[in-house]
């Protein structure tokens, strides 16, 4: 019996603190010579657990997603993916607690440095979740190469289509130039005619429209300030 | 079907017919009145809600079919439910976006910093197409407002508009840094024409009977023939060879009756003859600029200057001053008119509500940017604060400043008023909506 009511405690206080961590919550965090406004949201998605995503005005930061959340008692943690971060500092994390006045309060963690920070809760959350990929057209599913010129190279392009059923389409792409690069494709999607791939990890989009009547795909290649005109065509 | 259903589907009928539609474009309609139907909010009661952004709202937004469009300097281009402020959609660009969107037939067009003009499905906002400009930039000049070094070139940074464009019979118009006025096919996105002007074109054009006009900042304006792109006259504003001030066409013009109203950074409000190029009459302001583009309404022209900081309503057929008010600090909004209310942005952050006819103050609305009022760049009374933040004319201290001016919640962006609530943009990065 005790260990029942013990079990049943201890669940109805986890809902509890997982009912007060879902929501929006707006603040700052004060760093030195000012304050870092944030606007984070959390929610729970009952296939995943939690999710969520912070906004940091300001910075050009709208919707940046959130992982690694975990949510134990009233203490709060997670990391921020692709922004506020990079190689030589590292990813911003917040780490934090539900305080009893239903704030959430903690540090700011960036680069080493660390920074208190209390947010309250404005109201349900708003979590932005990250693009998904669309499947591409019957036209597009299958092989296509191209080349483009930089810094006096030429780089062969090999771009593979498949169709992933409810998942849309995945993209196996590679650059060969002076080595095989296997590059990473974040996101696939296309509208109409329209074709849009990104890689987050190598920091390349590639933008072009199908076009019909000639069997190729007319677009651009762009990484960083280059932007190339990249015509893919269907493999042999 | 049950009782409860039926009730529930007939007060989503009534909902949409009630709701206003279409103010898909900036300043309203493509000839740029900034005159809208209905009442408008003689008072305020709350923030009905905010959307917060990553960075500064310049653009203004529009709405159709209960969504908002707008851009932010975060890059992304919104959509967002008017009712509730829940993000439907957003689409990055590769540079800010401080142009205002225009809306027609499901697809939304917009400028970005990155040269580029998108043209997005407005339900889910995938590209539809995209066309490269030669490129983006602000307008600069060598010792600019008498900046120091002043052999250097320096960028304008008080150029903070990106043309927005206006979509009229199957084709959208634009200005763009690379100095050309550009047509092009609505659906496609095939370049019609192309005009060159002599400098920067971050003005809006504004189209009545088949005619473009847009001033540029090579210190003309210019009326073209929207089909074919070819020129039917231009006008000479103001020259500054010494610290280029008080030259270019930053204003939007509004056509009315046949008649042009351009503001001038040469300090010109101007009424120009559509047909002609004709100066009818010019109103100055004594070396302040009128970046806002007016509003024409009932015979007469509103508008606010910079750094007079004056509010103004001029009479349309003679140019003379029917009514002055002063401000607390600079206008670069556009003035806004619904109904008997005048509603215009200072870049204090506050958010005014005029009577049309008096000019008195019915509310204002002030952001919390501007009630932090950090590092005290605005004084007790919100006046800008010029010795707390403007401490020197030399290299990078006045591009500093000027952020630091622009950190106060300032409003650049007009407001939009659709059921009696009032929509605008902020620098401190939220689309407010008031109610």
């Amino acid at each position: 019996m005790r260990l029942l009511t013990t079990i049943f405690f201890a669940s109805a206080v986890l809902g509890q603190a997982a009912e007060s961590a879902a929501g929006r919550w707006e603040g700052s965090a004060q760093i030195p010579g000012g304050e870092l406004k944030l606007v984070i949201d959390l929610s729970q998605d009952s296939g995943k657990g939690w999710i969520g995503s912070i906004i940091v005005p300001g910075f050009g930061v709208k919707g940046a997603p959130l992982t690694d959340i975990t949510v134990k008692d009233s203490e709060v943690a997670f990391t921020l993916k692709g922004a506020l971060g990079n190689e030589r500092a590292g990813q911003a994390k917040l780490k934090a607690h539900l305080t009893a006045d239903s704030h959430l309060a903690g540090d700011f963690l960036q680069g080493g440095n660390s920074a208190p920070f209390v947010l309250g809760k404005t109201g349900p959350p708003q979590v932005e979740l990250p693009p998904r990929n669309t499947a591409v057209s019957k036209e597009l599913e299958g092989e296509w190469k191209g080349e483009y010129e930089l810094t006096g190279y030429t780089r062969h392009v090999t771009m593979k289509f498949a169709n992933r059923g409810v998942d849309g389409a995945s993209v196996e792409c590679v650059i060969i130039g002076k080595k095989t690069n296997n590059v990473p494709v974040s996101l696939v999607t296309q509208e109409g005619d329209f074709l849009s791939l990104k890689s987050d990890e190598f920091g390349i989009t590639y933008e072009g429209r199908f076009r019909n009547e000639t069997g190729e795909i007319k677009g651009t290649f762009t990484q960083g300030p280059f932007e190339l005109p990249l015509v893919m065509h269907r493999a042999p | 079907m049950s009782a409860s259903r039926i009730a529930l589907a007939l007060i989503a009928l009534f909902s949409c017919a009630t709701f206003v539609p279409a103010q898909s474009m900036f300043r309203g309609d493509p000839a740029h009145s900034g005159t809208y139907s209905g009442q408008g909010p003689r008072q305020f009661h709350r923030v009905k809600w905010k959307f917060p952004t990553g960075d500064r709202i310049v653009s203004s937004p529009v709405c159709q079919d209960k969504a908002l469009y707008f851009g932010s300097d975060d890059g992304n281009i919104y959509a967002v439910e008017a009712e509730t402020g829940r993000q439907i959609w957003k689409r990055p660009t590769g540079g800010p976006a401080p142009s205002t969107p225009a809306v027609a037939n499901g697809t939304v067009y917009a400028g970005s910093y990155d040269g580029k003009f998108y043209a997005l499905n407005a339900l889910t906002g995938a590209i539809r197409w995209k066309f490269a400009t030669e490129g983006e930039r602000r307008f600069e000049a060598r010792g600019i407002h008498g900046l120091e070094p002043k052999n250097q070139t320096m960028a304008d940074q008080y150029d903070i508009f990106l043309s927005s464009p206006v979509v009229v019979q199957g084709a959208v118009y634009f200005g763009s840094g690379d100095g050309h006025l550009y047509a092009l096919d609505a659906a496609s996105g095939e370049l019609k024409w192309k005009f060159q002007t002599g400098d920067v074109v971050h003005a809006s054009p504004a189209y009545a009977n088949g005619v473009l006009y847009v001033g540029s900042w090579d210190s003309f304006f210019y009326a073209v023939d929207a089909m074919t792109g070819k020129e039917k006259w231009r006008f000479h504003g103001g020259e500054d060879p010494l610290i280029h001030n008080q030259v270019g066409f930053q204003s939007s013009a509004a056509v009315v009756d046949g008649v042009v109203y351009v503001g001038c950074r040469d300090s010109n409000l101007y009424a120009l003859d559509a047909a002609t190029g004709q100066e009818k009459w010019r109103f100055n302001n004594e070396m302040s600029w009128v970046i806002t583009s007016p509003a024409v309404t009932h015979g007469q022209v509103i508008f606010g200057t910079s750094d007079s900081s004056l509010y103004h309503v001029l009479d349309a057929v003679t140019g003379k001053s029917v009514q002055r008010q002063q401000d607390k600090a600079y206008l670069f909004s556009s003035p806004t008119v619904v109904g008997d209310v005048v509603l215009i942005g200072v870049l204090n952050g506050t958010l005014e509500a005029r009577d049309l006819k008096s000019g008195e103050v019915l509310w204002e609305f002030q952001t919390e940017a501007s009630k932090q009022n950090k590092g005290w760049v605005l004084t007790s009374d919100r006046k800008f604060n010029g010795p707390m933040f403007y401490y020197s004319s030399w290299r990078e201290a006045p591009i500093v400043a000027t952020e630091r001016q622009f950190g106060v919640g300032g409003i650049f962006s007009s407001p939009l008023v659709v059921n009696d609530v009032v929509y605008f943009g902020s620098t401190d990065g939220n689309l407010y909506a008031l109610e």
